[in-house]
């Protein structure tokens, strides 16, 4: 029962559904044309995992550890040319002081090593620490800086590259595209020890080195070591609640709390939309910021619009990890308390095959990624606190048969073991110093997103599935007219910078169309 | 690429057939669309995860008074379970402490009210929430409840809310519970998990109330008491002229007291109970100079004097104004008061504004300030940092000091 007179009937030129980052930006884009763009949003929040929460005196960054693609005033990345060249908005990030601390703890392989932001210093602190290995190290970077150049080109030519200037221009590019990071890396004669030692950051694309995509994964380390990292000072809700603001300026209005039920579809082509809250709404054209697995299995009306087509696609690709996150309020200063590094990853071992395989048991995997965001940000938490965020990844199957009386139990025992593991590793005590604690698994992540099985890491990104195939096949993996998509499910893959450049693209391809109709 | 080609490196990955790198390039695209071909047809009809987020965090539960029973003069129990004639099926799991906020219509408006649970998790999985409210002598919702309320009354509910709850993982296992009046309700259901080991940690209540004949559950934690020596202990504080009660103390719940029934430096503080116990409490607890993680309190609800706090500008405490009020398609003006929460003024208006805590701590109500001022007490301001900056504000925590035009999601109840 909603007050009837608050429903939303009316026509707009595109409806965005999810105010992720993707779609945030997305809607931003074509407000700025003059679209009338309406954007509906479950939730009572901006940013889908790009926001924040307050508990006692701490307010905790939900999911963000830090952005590859802000950058210095002098090397300016996406994400930074976006939010602030594009759109104007003044929001303040701040650098990550060093890449991260390693500690890889298996029997044998121990390493502990802090490794530094900028090509030259990376690659020679490995070299410091593994002999032998700046060659090849170098050729890694020297191909990554191709893979980024031949996808301006592959962007600029609509996923329709002339194949004669690739195989002339970006020929390190084609010849590892198909294959997986660990291919790459021991054909560059890269030591074993220094690959342990490059690789931390795997983890972000949540694939092992022997199956992850070789270019999506140099990119990312080319972005991470020339740029640095950065975070925005108060939170991602900084940056998502700024885009709200600038789209509601520009015309463009927002639902919150508004579940769209149906996109209908009639001959092929979107009509309109429902929601939860009663409002029928008429467009041409709709950008989901929804995973195509829900669109098309749940949201497309009536369901024979859905093409055979589009099932098949949602079913081959391997649906990728969800998180498990323990947000810790800590009672002591970081100098109290020893932290001296930003970012720590802890690998109870170096084979990555291996910990993906911990993913898929319900107890503390092999291997966590931990942030204090005071080291970056020392006004984040009163004076005498810190913050603290202990992440780890799981498949979303292994929470299936878990009854909602045993969760709390489950997830806090994870929990205990995730926090003994930091503590063994770094020999900072932190037990005794909880004072807000707050744990997130991929019921939470659900909960609050509706992602589909509480997955925050798009499909998985084998070479097969990598940006590379995805982008090429750009003109004919649209199975409904009129609907776009943006977000961590779509082609530019997940993570921050990903889903934020996905919706400018939406609201650009969107945006052609609409031209088209008006010709 | 401005680099010399006669100097750039190539590189081989198939070193047994370096022609094969650009094959398998050439074939990316196709073996994509094969993958697809092949691929199953068959529509995904479960995804266990979000059910599994909607049975612990339902949207909303519908449920029905299946037994009410009287506690004191003036408080009552309410045993609510899922109406079978609803999509609600089972009732959620929950933290011994938590809340519901029940929406509920009084002469046409409907507003919102959180009461802690005070029945167990264990009983949540066997079909029922227990709930006790007070009868408020000037409270409008308490009489509405006390006139209408009978068994076979359908109630609304969100599902089970709050941060007010015992965690192993940062707590003492020995919880000091510190109630007043109906603030005893979460510590039943803390006891009763205590008992039923879902709790690992013993409990002792300290337990004010204004006499004998307002103690509410006194035979049942008798009966507790006795039967878990070990576990559970109740004090109960009584601030009438004479004792009444053997074995109570007299008075309020001093720092001697506190000291006097627990081991302060190794106990974590719970309090619950109306906003002057906590003001009066948190005093007292301040000669232990203990670190905040050791004291935890429930949030209190609205604050009803707001003219009492100091940083609140005294000279617009008799003005009213005017809100204009986006929600959806609707713009509305209405009349607010300075010493009412810009919550209460949309919900008098009946404009069913989100809202759950109404103390400033869940952030559900979570609205634009698009022009005005308003004042926030800084005790139950729990804005984001970034909110602060773009004037989103929570309405059951803001009161108007000017006119103001905001923008407020809508809600369905």
């Amino acid at each position: 029962m909603l007050n009837t007179n608050q429903k939303v009937e009316e026509s707009y030129d595109v409806v965005v559904i999810g105010a992720g980052n993707g779609g945030l930006t997305a809607t931003t884009d074509l407000a700025r044309q003059g679209i009338k763009v309406l954007l509906i949003e479950q939730h009572n929040l901006p940013g889908g995992f790009a926001t924040s929460f307050v508990r006692g005196r701490f307010e905790f960054e939900t999911s963000l550890h830090e952005l590859n693609s802000w950058g210095p005033d002098d090397n300016k990345g996406g994400v930074r040319n976006l939010l602030e060249g594009k759109y104007g908005l003044e929001i303040e990030f701040i650098p990550i002081p060093e890449a991260y601390r390693l500690i890889i703890t298996q029997k044998g392989e121990e390493i502990d090593i802090t490794l530094p932001f900028g090509i030259e210093n990376f690659v020679s602190a490995i070299e410091k620490a593994v002999p032998g290995s700046r060659e090849g190290l170098n050729n890694f970077f020297q191909i990554a800086e191709e893979c980024n150049a031949a996808f301006d080109y592959i962007g600029k030519m609509k996923g329709k590259p002339d194949q004669s200037v690739l195989f002339k221009e970006f020929t390190n590019f084609l010849r590892t595209a198909a294959y997986s990071a660990s291919e790459v890396q021991l054909a560059l004669d890269i030591p074993q020890k220094a690959i342990d030692i490059m690789s931390a950051y795997w983890c972000y694309l949540g694939l092992p080195l022997n199956r992850i995509n070789f270019t999506i994964f140099a990119m990312m380390l080319n972005s991470y070591f020339s740029r640095g990292a950065y975070i925005p000072r108060k939170r991602s809700n900084e940056f998502t609640s700024a885009l709200d603001l600038r789209i509601r300026e520009l015309g463009g209005k927002i639902l919150y709390n508004t579940r769209v039920e149906k996109i209908l579809v009639k001959d092929g082509k979107v009509k309109g939309i429902e929601t939860s809250k009663g409002d029928k709404i008429n467009t041409n054209h709709v950008i989901a910021n929804i995973s195509p697995t829900l669109v098309y299995n749940n949201l497309i009306y009536p369901k024979s619009e859905v093409p055979e087509i589009a099932y098949k696609d949602v079913n081959a690709r391997i649906h990728g990890l969800s998180a498990f996150v323990v947000y810790l309020g800590l009672n002591a200063s970081p100098e109290e308390l020893g932290f001296n590094e930003y970012s720590y990853f802890i690998m109870e071992t170096a084979n990555t095959g291996k910990i993906y395989e911990s993913w898929s048991k319900l107890k503390a995997p092999l291997g966590q990624a931990t942030v204090c965001l005071n080291v970056a940000n020392p006004e984040c938490s009163p004076p005498g606190t810190s913050i603290l965020y202990i992440t780890t990844l799981f498949r979303p199957e292994v929470w299936y048969e878990v009854k909602q009386e045993d969760y709390v139990e489950i997830k806090n025992k994870i929990a205990t073991e995730l926090i003994d593991q930091f503590e063994r590793a770094t020999n900072i005590k932190i037990n005794d110093h909880i004072e807000e604690i707050e744990v997130a698994t991929p019921i939470t992540f659900a909960r609050y997103t509706r992602t589909y099985n509480g997955v925050i890491y798009g499909y998985e990104l084998e070479s097969w599935d990598s940006l590379l195939p995805r982008f090429m096949m750009m003109n004919e993996d649209n199975y409904i007219n009129g609907l776009e998509f943006c977000g961590g499910f779509w082609r530019n893959a997940h993570g921050y910078s990903s889903s934020l450049a996905s919706g400018n693209l939406a609201a650009m391809l969107t945006l052609a169309k609409l031209m088209k109709r008006d010709d | 690429m401005n680099k010399n080609e006669n100097e750039k490196f190539i590189i081989t990955v198939n070193s047994k057939s370096p022609s094969k790198d650009i094959i398998a390039f050439t074939k990316l695209v196709s073996e994509r669309k094969k993958r697809i071909e092949k691929a199953s047809s068959k529509p995904i009809t479960s995804d266990p995860i979000n059910e599994l987020a909607r049975t612990l965090h339902p949207e909303r539960l519908f449920l029905i008074i299946s037994e009410i029973r009287d506690e004191t003069k003036t408080t009552k129990t309410f045993k609510l379970v899922a109406d079978p004639a609803s999509t609600t099926k089972q009732l959620a799991y929950f933290r011994p402490g938590q809340y519901l906020s029940l929406k509920v219509e009084v002469n046409g408006v409907i507003i919102t009210r959180p009461y802690s649970i005070a029945s167990s998790p264990n009983e949540a999985l066997k079909g029922f929430y227990e709930i006790t409210i007070k009868k408020e002598e000037h409270g409008f919702l308490t009489h509405h409840i006390w006139d209408n309320w009978k068994v076979g009354t359908k109630i609304i509910s969100s599902g089970p809310e709050g941060f007010f709850f015992y965690d192993p993982l940062r707590d003492s296992k020995q919880i000091v519970g510190i109630a007043g009046g109906s603030g005893i309700t979460p510590f039943r259901s803390i006891a009763k998990s205590i008992i039923d080991n879902t709790i690992d940690a013993k409990l002792t209540i300290l337990y004010g109330s204004s006499d004998q004949k307002d103690i509410i559950y006194f035979n049942e934690f008798k009966n507790i008491e006795s039967q878990n020596p070990e576990k559970i202990k109740v004090v109960y504080i009584l601030s009438c002229e004479e004792i009444s009660l053997e074995g109570c103390e007299l008075g309020f719940i001093t720092a001697d007291i506190i000291e006097k029934y627990s081991t302060v430096s190794n106990s974590s503080f719970f309090i619950c109970g109306p906003q002057v116990m906590y003001n009066f409490v948190e005093k007292e607890l301040q000669r232990f100079n203990l670190p905040k993680k050791q004291i935890r309190r429930e949030a209190f609800g609205e604050i009803k004097d707001i003219i009492n706090y100091p940083d609140f500008p005294q000279d617009l405490a008799e003005k009213s104004f005017e809100l204009e009020v986006i929600m959806g398609n609707v713009t509305k003006k209405i009349p607010s008061l300075a010493t009412e929460s810009v919550l209460v003024a949309l919900e008098r208006a009946n404009l069913t504004p989100p809202s759950k805590c109404r103390s400033g701590e869940c952030g559900f109500c979570r609205s634009h300030l698009i022009s005005g001022n308003i004042y926030v007490s800084p005790i139950s301001d729990w804005r984001r940092s970034a909110d602060k900056k773009y004037n989103f504000f929570h309405p059951c925590s803001s009161y108007p000091i000017s006119n103001l035009k905001i923008d407020v999601p809508r809600h369905v109840i």
